[in-house]
């Protein structure tokens, strides 16, 4: 993408600002409830100058960092071994299908009750929210590998670990990558979910002070703090990945 | 250089299906044999006996006097298609098949090949930049490479068109007198196998048998529009044409069926 079709995207959300700035300040809205551009900015401000949006900011981060390593070094070994054995499949696979059709906020209550209101139950939550896209990520994608390729390093004298490094992995990449990514995407819902439900620092803990206090600039600016974010993950899953996904014809134009 | 014995070779997979009955064929250290028949005759499940991709049934397959079971070391293969692997350039891609090389050799085999092959200036290029003749190109130096004593042909010019291919028979024969690997390849083009054959095996269907088995008389060079190139082409056509016969009850036989076998 060219540099001036990237900033394509910003066309709508600054004309949308900067209709909604202009109605509050010509007295058309009061902006109690959607406060205008300034006031965001300014409640940013003060909540960084302050070291508060810094402080929750890096509390969220760690948060799913840690579960998103977890979650996702987890989904990834039960993904290759339930891909590599049938037996595995056939032991463990129904058993985390059916886990997975339980609700995000259902494992709230029980991962308290086991693990206190502390980080534990958090990160618990968030590697839950990250291990099923990958789980099933690396599983299909070991299914999928052409047995074809597997065929070529038989005929040139690989091992089966052999095989699994230079021709399952490789193939399996860019499906386990996508995981990766849908994965990071579903930890933010969950740590906004364990967030919500009690916790005394954290972007989750700033929207409930908001929602307490009344504040609806606090809330907006917890919301784009959580957009850039997200999106700041998971630029830097994206950027690691592009060394390892350069031989595909579609990389350039997927990620 | 190699010799390769396949004796009294079957196949029979799980589901009952008979793939081969009592395959003999022999490929002298140096011979190129062609296994010549049309599809679902047992060609390619011979190769991938051979290849060690898949267990025999009953016989046993020798490579001198060696017993072998599994893939083995000297036997390299091109498959049909041209299997590279996407995320190792084409450079990768060739060295993939010297593993056994130290690295220093590898990279001189395969800046060497890739000069042979006519891709000197490929070697970064990934896979999918290459055309379909350039690709099995890059799969003929992955199966030499590493210098092997047989290497198997699944058919790898049927994809082509007819000027690659006529280029892909010279490069394959150019390669075969340097390195003079056995060549045992399996093909449904007559002319393919004349051309590049010292003998042709001619199998026929269900189970897959041996039908005939014949020397390539024109001396090499071959020169495809030599009499004697024709000749050889038109014995050949007359034993397809003799098995097909045997195939089939005798009323559904055509006219050109003149075969005293019947």
């Amino acid at each position: 993408m060219t540099r001036a079709s990237r900033l394509v995207g910003w066309i709508i959300p600054l004309l949308l600002a900067a209709a909604w700035e202009a109605t509050v300040r010509l007295g058309f809205a009061s902006g109690r409830l959607m406060p205008p551009p300034s006031r965001l900015v300014e409640t940013a401000s003060a909540l960084l100058r302050s070291g508060e949006l810094q402080s929750d900011t890096l509390a969220t981060l760690t948060r799913v960092v840690i579960g998103f390593a977890i979650g996702g070094a987890l989904g990834t070994i039960f993904g290759m071994l339930n891909g590599a054995s049938s037996l595995m499949r056939r032991l463990f696979d129904p058993s985390i299908q059916a886990l997975r059709s339980i609700p995000s906020l259902a494992w709230v209550p029980i991962f308290i009750l086991w693990m206190g209101i502390f980080e534990t139950s958090k990160i618990a939550l968030i590697a839950v929210g990250v291990f099923f896209p990958v789980y099933l990520g690396t599983l299909t994608a070991i299914q999928s590998v052409d047995r074809k390729l597997i065929e070529v390093g038989r005929v040139f004298g690989l091992s089966p670990l052999g095989i699994a490094l230079r021709i399952t992995w490789p193939a399996v990449m860019p499906i386990w990558i996508a995981s990766l990514r849908s994965g990071l995407g579903l930890g933010f819902m969950f740590l906004v979910a364990a967030e919500l439900m009690g916790a005394s620092e954290g972007l989750g803990y700033l929207l409930t002070d908001g929602q307490q206090m009344g504040r609806a600039d606090t809330i907006l600016v917890a919301m784009i703090a959580f957009a850039l974010l997200g999106k700041a993950a998971d630029a830097v899953l994206v950027a690691l990945s592009i060394p390892l996904l350069r031989w595909q014809d579609t990389a350039r134009t997927r990620l | 250089m190699t010799k390769l014995t396949i004796s009294q070779v079957s196949k029979i997979y799980a589901d009952g299906t008979e793939a081969l009955r009592g395959i003999q064929v022999t490929a002298g250290s140096g011979e190129i044999v062609a296994i010549l028949g049309g599809s679902g005759c047992g060609k390619t499940t011979l190769l991938r006996l051979v290849a060690g991709l898949d267990q025999p049934s009953g016989g046993e397959i020798r490579l001198d006097e060696m017993l072998i079971a599994g893939t083995h070391p000297a036997i390299s293969a091109v498959f049909q298609e041209p299997r590279l692997l996407p995320w190792l350039n084409v450079s990768g891609n060739i060295g993939f098949g010297g593993k056994r090389l130290t690295q220093a050799e590898r990279q001189r085999r395969t800046a060497a090949l890739l000069e042979r092959i006519g891709l000197a200036a490929y070697g970064k290029r990934w896979p999918r930049d290459l055309s379909g003749g350039q690709q099995q190109r890059v799969a003929i130096a992955r199966a030499l490479i590493g210098h092997p004593g047989i290497l198997l042909l699944d058919e790898p010019f049927s994809a082509l068109d007819p000027f690659t291919r006529a280029t892909q028979h010279n490069l394959v024969l150019d390669l075969w007198r340097e390195l003079r690997p056995t060549i045992l390849m399996v093909t449904h083009d007559v002319d393919e196998a004349v051309f590049l054959a010292d003998r042709i095996v001619i199998m026929r269907p269900r189970p897959g048998r041996v039908h005939a088995m014949m020397g390539v008389d024109p001396p090499r060079p071959r020169d495809r529009l030599a009499p004697a190139f024709d000749l050889m082409k038109r014995r050949v056509m007359r034993a397809i044409d003799r098995s097909l016969a045997e195939e089939q009850p005798r009323q559904d036989s055509g006219p050109s069926n003149l075969s005293p076998w019947v």
